[in-house]
């Protein structure tokens, strides 16, 4: 369904992504480990059109989205939920997740319905709708990041270090999330240096070092590899 | 006690004049991060406008007004498509450097085309303030009025645009997370042309509410400009309401400190006010939300 190939970025003489390629399939659930600057916001940050690509090609269903607006990629079905988050601090979280289904917003009504499921998967939003989404906790934040993404209908979902810097308990709500979410038929792919957490949820992984893909496969040969465990999950 | 009503409404009027000037300029700064001096061509372009339509070709004043807004709109989208935009990814010194070539480009073709003289652009109702001042003693009374009431209904509907539409909406989202708006699919072209055209209307309707009280001339801009710049620093770069608050301080400052220290040293006001705030308050009065 999405597929990366050759992806290639540089950030001035620095290359931070050479040569990647990723495939995730309709319904999947992959992830993408990587130490911290890896490369794997980079690699997010592109296939949602915001950092230029040196050369090679990203495909959604078969059609290219390298070089396109971030805007047409988001109406293409790709969304993303950034690291950082990236609210809009000064609105209320109603607006902030509303605001989330802006290219859909000849159709309030199917907006309506999701912010309503939104609201089902994160009960306290519902109660903190009217508060400003700056004023409200980082998990809580999460959520709304979360929501929002989801509002854009999303077909391929990217979801970038959801679990930073938030509590253990919090961090498994927002990864069981993220499990539901693909168990409702969206296909998401993760990103995450909680590598223990992230691959209990996961159907496949890729592991990402320096700009490359160094590993791929399927979360029981990941974590029998010694090398990996070792990287990510420290035992 | 009349005089004292005099430097009140004065101060208003000012206040008014420059807060719409400072609105436009802290959208821009607030969302594209352009220190936009040109902003200032767009005040002049306004009222040239007025004078071509009212002066030269006869329409009436709210037409004449109309128009100014709409071509001072095009203008300042014109300049975002052909320089701002194409400097998106420079430096911030390289906006700012094209934004005061901007300026003085527009400066000069006015001049070549209208000549440095001052020309007027005449108040509408004549006839009525005429008669006002003739009661009251107070100086161009219905232009005030006008001034102040129009800045009101600007700065309301700007206000529900921005925070009861989505379009409006796109605006603020931008200024709060440029990254954030384009990841839910705000197209940050769309929005920076609306919020030019916004600027420029803006520009335009204060030069043509002044104009009357006024004279338009080729550098009627530069003056304006440097004190809405000192207006959004006072009040907070990309503050709306900083701009409105602003705009009111040194309206009020000038036309109380002309009237009570001295006429000559009211174009200093603003300066001598951005020194003494700043070194109390170095955020500025409405410091904007973090990005
Ligand atoms: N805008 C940028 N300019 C220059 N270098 C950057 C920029 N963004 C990221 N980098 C560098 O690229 C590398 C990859 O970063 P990133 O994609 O954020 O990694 P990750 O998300 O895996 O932590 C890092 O070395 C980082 O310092
Ligand atoms: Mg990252």
């Amino acid at each position: 369904m999405l597929a990366c190939e050759g992806a290639t970025l540089d950030y001035g003489s620095y290359r931070a992504l050479s040569g990647v390629s990723v495939r995730v399939e309709r319904g999947e659930l992959v992830v993408m480990l990587g130490a911290n600057g890896a490369g794997k916001s980079s690699l997010f940050l592109a296939i949602s059109g915001l950092r230029r690509l040196r050369s090679g090609s990203i495909r959604l269903d078969g059609q290219e989205l390298a070089g396109r607006k971030p805007s047409d990629i988001v109406a293409a079905g790709l969304v993303q939920c950034a690291e950082g988050r990236k609210l809009f601090p000064g609105m209320s979280v109603r607006k902030n997740l509303t605001l989330g289904g802006y290219v859909h917003r000849a159709d309030p009504k199917g907006s309506e319905a999701i912010l309503e499921r939104v609201f089902g998967m994160f009960p306290i939003l519902r109660d903190k709708q009217h508060d400003t989404a700056g004023s409200l906790s980082g998990g809580q934040q999460q959520m709304v990041a979360i929501g929002r993404a989801l509002m854009g209908r999303p077909k391929v979902l990217l979801l970038d270090e959801p679990s930073l810097g938030l509590a253990p308990l919090v961090v498994k709500q927002v990864l069981e999330a993220v499990q539901a979410i693909n168990r409702e038929g969206t296909t998401v792919l993760l990103a995450e240096q909680n590598a223990f957490a992230a691959l209990k949820i996961a159907h496949r992984a890729y592991v990402l070092e320096n700009g490359r893909i160094v590993s791929e496969g399927s979360p029981e040969t990941l974590l029998a590899d010694d090398r990996i465990r070792k990287a990510y999950i420290g035992a | 006690m009349s005089l004292f009503v005099q430097q009140i409404l004065n101060g208003l009027t000012l206040g008014s004049v420059y807060a719409l000037v400072a609105l436009g300029l802290t959208l821009v700064y607030g969302i594209l991060h352009i220190p936009n001096f040109s902003h200032g061509a767009l005040f002049t372009v306004g009222a040239y406008a007025a004078y071509v339509t009212a002066g030269q070709l006869g329409a009436n004043y709210w037409v004449a007004l109309g128009a100014a807004a709409l071509v001072t709109a095009l203008v300042a989208m014109l300049s975002e498509r052909l320089v701002f935009s194409r400097l998106r990814d420079s430096p911030p010194l390289h906006d700012m450097i094209a934004a005061i070539g901007l300026l003085l480009f527009f400066e000069a073709l006015i001049q070549a085309k209208f000549g440095a003289e001052f020309h007027r652009v005449a108040a509408p109702y004549p006839g009525i303030w005429q008669g006002l001042r003739q009661a009251t003693g107070l100086v161009l009374p219905i232009q005030r009025a006008l001034i102040i009431a129009g800045a009101v209904i600007l700065m309301v509907a700007l206000h529900l645009f921005l925070t009861r539409t989505v379009t409006g909406s796109t605006i603020v989202a931008m200024a709060q997370n440029r990254e954030g708006a384009s990841l839910v699919g705000i197209d940050l072209t769309r929005v920076s042309l609306l919020t030019f055209a916004i600027s420029g209307a803006l520009a335009a309707v204060a030069a043509v509410l002044f104009a009357p009280i006024n004279l338009v001339s080729p550098g009627m801009g530069n003056l304006v400009i440097l004190k809405a710049f000192v207006i959004i620093i006072l009040g907070g770069m990309g503050s709306v309401p900083g701009a409105i608050a602003g705009g009111m301080i040194i309206g009020f400052a000038e036309s109380f400190g002309a009237f009570y220290i001295s006429t000559d040293l009211k174009d200093i006001m603003a300066f001598a006010l951005l020194v003494v705030i700043l070194s109390v308050r170095p955020q500025g009065l409405f410091p904007a939300p973090a990005r």
